[in-house]
């Protein structure tokens, strides 16, 4: 058998083909989104957040959060077995200061089979708000919101066992910005 | 010697040693952020006199502190400022940015990065574990001035920054440039 470096050069230039593409593909798959394509708008945004609260800072914020404070418990509990929460948000003076194709940079990272909608809601006045969930069998692996508005783009990126719950009790806290998303109505016997 | 005059000298001790930590703790990232921003700008940070202004002020905020009006940094070990007053701060943001973030990278990690293009207004609030305290470094740049703080912080106040980062850096960055309103 020929090793791989005595293939031909078009036999290697499809092996590093495949190669990139599927490390960008298994990157892309995770519960991790890659929001830095959306870097480019800052320059054209009249304000820009970005929020990266990474494993190490998660676990910072377990550590540092008083079980004593009735608030700080809870955001400890709600953080617990996170692995990162990412926010980027851009606003700008002008309709449509971002083009369709930054917003279907994020969408096609968000498919299926790894990624499920499970919330979306249109409004002409308030723009669209798309929660997405990341499966893992049955273990909920991460929560993507993508808020989209005439002049404002809202991505959120949660890592982690987290739900629509969670994200409702974390809106406000931590950098993540009130995306004003309802948490689901407990069942009667679920109370 | 007289009371007052020994309290005046131990004032002095402590404004020269704020002053030359602050100017002369080569190899260390605040340094390397204030001269990245001098270089970048082509700006200036405030000389010693400042220094010495903002030392004093510090302390003012240490004795509020131990008064309990203010509380936010009553734990906190250190603190190193840099301040841009009266300069102009023209250029790419986002150049600033990555080349903020790529210096700071190996030892720090990003918790909130703001940018307002209209106000010409950035904030970034980096943070990493000192011990069983926390640093935070802080860089706010607006049109005319900019601050570097890097503070030792406790366990509380990091909470505090997390919870609502953008909130806390304001605090941080006001009770340790508090100058003329004491």
């Amino acid at each position: 058998m020929k090793s791989l470096f005595q293939q031909p050069p078009r036999t290697l230039l499809l092996v590093a083909f495949l190669v990139m593409v599927s490390a960008f593909t298994t990157r892309a798959q995770g519960p991790r989104i890659q929001l830095n394509n959306l870097d480019h708008l800052a320059a054209k945004a009249s304000d820009t957040v970005d929020v990266t609260i990474d494993e190490r800072l998660i676990q910072l914020a377990a550590k540092v959060f008083n079980e004593k404070d009735e608030d700080e418990a809870q955001i400890k509990k709600l953080v617990q077995g996170l692995k990162g929460i990412y926010v980027k948000s851009f606003e700008f003076d002008v309709d449509n200061g971002y083009a369709a194709t930054d917003v279907d940079l994020i969408r096609a990272q968000l498919r299926e089979p790894t990624w499920m909608r499970i919330l979306n809601v249109t409004s002409k006045k308030e723009g669209n708000v798309e929660v997405y969930l990341s499966m893992s069998g049955n273990d909920i692996t991460g929560l993507a919101v993508l808020s989209v508005e005439p002049r404002e783009l809202t991505v959120v990126n949660i890592v982690g066992p987290v739900d629509l719950e969670k994200l409702t009790r974390l809106e406000g806290n931590l950098g993540i910005p009130d995306l004003g998303v309802e948490a689901p109505k407990k069942k009667k016997n679920e109370q | 010697m007289k009371k007052a005059t020994l309290v005046q000298l131990a004032t002095i001790a402590l404004i020269v040693s704020f002053s030359v930590n602050v100017s002369h703790a080569g190899g260390d990232d605040f340094n390397s952020v204030v001269k990245m921003i001098e270089q970048y700008y082509n700006v200036k940070h405030e000389g010693l006199s400042f220094l010495a202004k903002a030392a004093i002020k510090t302390m003012g905020v240490g004795a509020k502190i131990k008064g309990g009006s203010a509380r936010q940094l009553a734990e906190a070990g250190s603190i190193r400022l840099a301040m841009f007053e009266d300069q102009n701060f023209t250029g790419d943001f986002m150049k600033f940015r990555s080349s903020l973030n790529d210096s700071l990278q190996d030892n720090w990690t990003p918790l909130v990065q703001t940018i307002s293009s209209e106000n010409a207004e950035q904030s970034y609030i980096f943070v990493k574990e000192n011990g069983d305290k926390f640093s935070v470094l802080i860089v706010m740049i607006e049109k005319r001035e900019g601050t570097v703080v890097q503070a030792t912080v406790s366990a509380k106040s990091l909470a505090l920054l997390m919870k609502d980062p953008e909130e806390g850096a304001k605090t941080i960055r006001e009770e340790a440039t508090i100058v003329d309103k004491e």
